[in-house]
Formats: C-alpha cells, sequence, structure tokens
C-alpha cells in the first residue's frame, strides 16, 4: 500500500491573462499616441509695420524678384521657370551678390499654398546649396501683400 | 521492455503546450517601443488637411511653447479650437498667455495648412499672427526626397 504524496508546493498564479492585459495596453497607446514628428520650413517673419515708419528703399540692381501668379506659374526675373531651375537661378544669382541681395516675393491671394510651398522650398534649398560650401549667406527675403 | 513499460505507465499522445511565459515580456517590450518613439496626440483635429512636400523640410525640435493652426480652405483651427481669421489674433494671444514666460518667448506657430488652400487665406492668418507678434511660423511640411 503505497500513500500518494502529499504535494506541499504552493499553486502557481495564473498569468495567461498578462498578455492579454498588455495587448490591451499596447493598442491603447497605439490609439492615442502619433508617430508622425513636425517637420517644416521655419521662418522669422518681421515684426507687424507701423504707420509712421516708411518702408526702407531697396536698390534695383539687388532686387530679385518672384512672382507667383494666380495659376501657380512661377516666374523671377519675368521668365517662367520651374521650382529645380529656380534653385539653379537663385543660386546665380545670389553668388554674385551675397550680401546686399534682396529676394522679393509677390504671390496672388488665389495662388494655391502648395505652389508657394515649392518656391519657399526652392529657395531654402539654394541658400542650403550655397551655405554648404561654407559661404555666409544671409536670407533676405521680403513678401509682399498677394495681390488681389 | 517497451511492453514492460508500458504496463505501468500509461505513454501519453498529448502534445506539449507551447510554452507562452514570455509572451508578455515580449508584448511590454513592444509597448515600451511605442511609448518611447510616439507621443500623445492633444489636439482633436477638426480640419481636414494634407500639407504640401518638401525637399528641404526641417525637424521643428521645439516641442513646448508651439501653437499648431490647421488650415483648409474653409475653416482654421488653432490647437484645440475652431475659429476664424476675425477672432484668430485673439485666440493665438489667449494660448500664449497659457504658457509659461519661457515658452511665450519662444512661441513658434506650426501651420499645418492643406495644400489646397489659397494664398489669400494664408497671407491673412500670417498678417494676424504678425499683429499678435507671433513671429516664429513653421510651414509643416512632409519630406519628399525627389523635388
Amino acid at each position: 500500500m503505497f500513500r500518494r504524496r502529499y504535494r506541499e508546493q504552493i499553486p502557481e498564479l495564473n498569468t495567461t491573462s498578462t498578455a492579454d492585459i498588455s495587448f490591451m495596453l499596447l493598442i491603447f497607446f497605439l490609439v492615442t499616441s502619433s508617430m508622425d514628428t513636425d517637420k517644416g520650413l521655419l521662418r522669422q517673419m518681421p515684426p507687424p509695420q507701423q504707420e509712421d515708419v516708411k518702408p526702407q528703399d531697396i536698390n534695383k540692381d539687388h532686387l530679385i524678384s518672384v512672382t507667383l501668379d494666380a495659376g501657380d506659374a512661377l516666374a523671377m526675373d519675368g521668365t517662367l521657370l520651374t521650382p529645380a531651375q529656380l534653385t539653379d537661378e537663385l543660386v546665380n544669382a545670389i553668388a554674385h551678390d551675397p550680401k546686399e541681395h534682396v529676394i522679393s516675393i509677390q504671390t496672388d491671394r488665389r495662388t494655391s499654398y502648395e505652389a508657394y510651398y515649392r518656391m519657399q522650398n526652392a529657395i531654402v534649398a539654394a541658400y542650403n546649396r550655397l551655405r554648404s560650401t561654407g559661404r555666409e549667406v544671409p536670407m533676405r527675403i521680403s513678401e509682399q501683400k498677394p495681390q488681389e | 521492455m517497451r511492453k514492460m513499460q508500458s504496463m505501468f505507465r500509461r505513454t501519453s499522445h498529448e502534445l506539449p503546450g507551447l510554452n507562452m511565459a514570455s509572451m508578455p515580456d515580449l508584448i511590454f517590450t513592444v509597448l515600451f517601443f511605442f511609448m518611447i518613439v510616439t507621443h500623445m496626440r492633444h489636439d482633436d483635429v477638426r480640419v481636414r488637411y494634407e500639407v504640401p512636400a518638401g525637399t528641404e523640410v526641417q525637424k521643428l525640435e521645439q516641442k513646448t511653447g508651439v501653437i499648431n493652426i490647421y488650415v483648409n480652405s474653409e475653416a482654421i483651427q488653432v490647437n484645440g479650437h475652431v475659429t476664424d481669421l476675425a477672432h484668430l489674433a485673439s485666440v493665438v494671444q489667449a494660448e500664449r498667455k497659457a504658457m509659461s514666460p519661457e515658452n511665450a518667448e519662444r512661441l513658434t506657430v506650426s501651420l499645418k495648412a492643406d495644400k489646397h488652400t489659397p494664398m489669400g487665406v494664408i497671407a491673412d492668418i500670417k498678417q494676424a499672427l504678425q499683429q499678435s507678434f507671433a513671429l516664429r511660423i513653421n510651414y509643416s511640411g512632409t519630406e519628399s526626397r525627389h523635388p
């Protein structure tokens, strides 16, 4: 006659549901959080114009005029071009006049934001290309009020 | 020999169950990964927008002291509040007041505008921001490899 050994072991904690609990936490975080980091073109705007301060005169020779019309057509000094061409042209123009140049931006109220963004991107690309050669080029941009 | 053994001990035909003990650990690792790489979404965005793409975009390193403005051709939303052009400046100022002085000083506006927004709307927003001295602006966009 064998007596059954009495087992003194403590019963183990049932942990099967831990996986489910952590899955729920995981899904909660997936739903409530977002992964997108904010990227963009950072700009500093000038302070609002005072009534009594006269706008500064700029020598025409230093002026680079960039325009976007209502149909999103991009032009520099009157000639139509693509954003990539604008970058090349700006690199040439700014390289000749790095300290005094002013890029004047004129848009229309009906210009799309996307076209404006492409133009801004092209301008930043031009400055980045110039700066990558080790030169110090200040960003000189003057934005006009959009045309009606 | 086998016959003998089977007389005393029944051979089990059941497959041993897969050991699931490490499963919670695995999921916890994934959970922690997501907790670290993501951040909480604090605004309930009610404006449908699709930002334009650019090749020169840079990461906005600043995390605090940022006011998000969501824009499409119909609506404007500042952080959590849907507003309009006439009230934009006052809403921005109220948001700035709610910040700590350090953050208010280096305030940046992240403009998340839909790519089909006309420039008239953008220009009006920029003017309103200028009037309320929110001068640092981030034109939000996605990164693209090809121009």
